[in-house]
């Protein structure tokens, strides 16, 4: 309490220099002038220029990743894919359970469309939040669908005369990826292309 | 044609002793001492296991969700940013990544992480949330005061 007080006392000494409110805060605050790095930036800077600086800096990175893929040095592929509200952490020759039902029957070989990141050993794709439909493509294919071991639902109550068991059994598929691949080049202005017609 | 005589009305007694008792022992076979033998306190034991087992399934996804939290505040920690400054710059960058696979990038792609940590650093700071003391790394270098990068 004494803090405190101290301090309101402090931003009372100070409204003669901090006139505003956010002044005022800023006095309030623990942590020294010198770390808050409010310096005023200069107003007057070409900022189309930095965007394209950005832009070139973008593009070289984009160029590196073009080259490493083209040269197929990129090694294994892993990506985070969102599958029947679950998310995965996926590489080639995975097998994931999705629990619950599902429709798909065995043999099918699917694609997994909402691919949320992808990263090699040298880079990593993120989507905001899914990468761009044909950038990444991942195919499974459903290898088994079984159910749960029997799981006991078991409730008591003591002294109540009241017990309920019952027994349940879901279905679980299981999935194989079979192949996660970088299927065109990475480029920097792809947000600008005529928007796709997939919707998710 | 109804029988209505006394022998019906009495309340049945399920089946045979030995199978209902059977049932349960099978279930208490590996307990230690008299749990094991004795049917009532097998029963009990059996009864108890079986309410734990039920509500053990809701509370190991609980388990997990506070773990993989733990998980993803270490990684955090790593690069000196708070949990929730983490989650809420992923968020305003639209990357909608759950707590189990940023715990599972954070351990087995700690660069991919390392990546995921600037890119909320640098959005915090640019959209000046409170726990972000300097201004964005991309700002600094061009002396710009709030560019929002997009």
């Amino acid at each position: 309490m004494s803090f405190l007080a101290q301090s309101v006392r402090q931003v009372l000494r100070h409204t003669t220099q901090h006139v505003s409110l956010n002044g005022a805060m800023r006095a309030l605050s623990i942590s020294p002038a010198l770390l808050q790095q409010n310096k005023p930036a200069p107003s007057t800077i070409d900022v189309s220029a930095i965007a394209k600086e950005h832009s070139k800096a973008i593009q070289s990175v984009c160029e590196k990743i073009n080259q490493q893929v083209a040269k197929s040095e990129q090694g294994r592929l892993f990506a985070v894919v969102h599958l029947c509200g679950k998310q995965f952490k996926i590489t080639p020759g995975d097998i994931i359970l999705v629990e619950g039902y599902w429709p798909p029957t065995i043999g099918d070989e699917i694609s997994l469309d909402k691919v949320l990141l992808a990263g090699a050993r040298d880079f990593t794709l993120i989507g905001r939040p899914i990468l761009e439909p044909g950038l990444v493509t991942v195919k499974a294919t459903i290898i088994e669908k079984t159910l749960t071991h029997t799981k006991t639902h078991f409730k008591k109550k003591r002294r109540k005369q009241y017990m309920r068991i019952n027994f349940q059994r879901s279905p679980n598929t299981m999935i194989r990826i079979n192949s996660i691949e970088l299927t065109r080049p990475v480029e920097h202005n792809a947000a600008d292309a005529p928007p796709s017609l997939r919707l998710f | 044609m109804v029988f209505l005589n006394l022998p019906l009305l009495v309340r049945a007694r399920g089946p045979d002793e030995f199978w209902r008792k059977r049932r349960i022992f099978k279930l208490a076979a590996h307990y230690r001492s008299r749990t094991r033998n004795v049917y009532t306190f097998a029963i009990r034991s059996v009864h108890r296991a079986l309410a734990y087992a039920t509500k053990g399934r809701k509370l190991k996804k609980l388990d997990m969700a506070q773990l993989w939290t733990t998980r993803v505040e270490a990684g955090c920690q790593q690069y000196g940013v708070a949990l929730d400054t983490f989650k809420e710059g992923l968020a305003r960058s639209d990357i909608l990544l759950n707590k189990k696979m940023l715990s599972d990038l954070a351990i087995w792609e700690p660069r991919s992480f390392e990546v995921l940590v600037n890119i909320s650093r640098e959005r915090a700071a640019v959209e000046g949330l409170p726990d972000i003391k300097r201004r964005s790394a991309f700002n600094q270098v061009y002396g710009l005061s709030n560019l929002k990068l997009d």
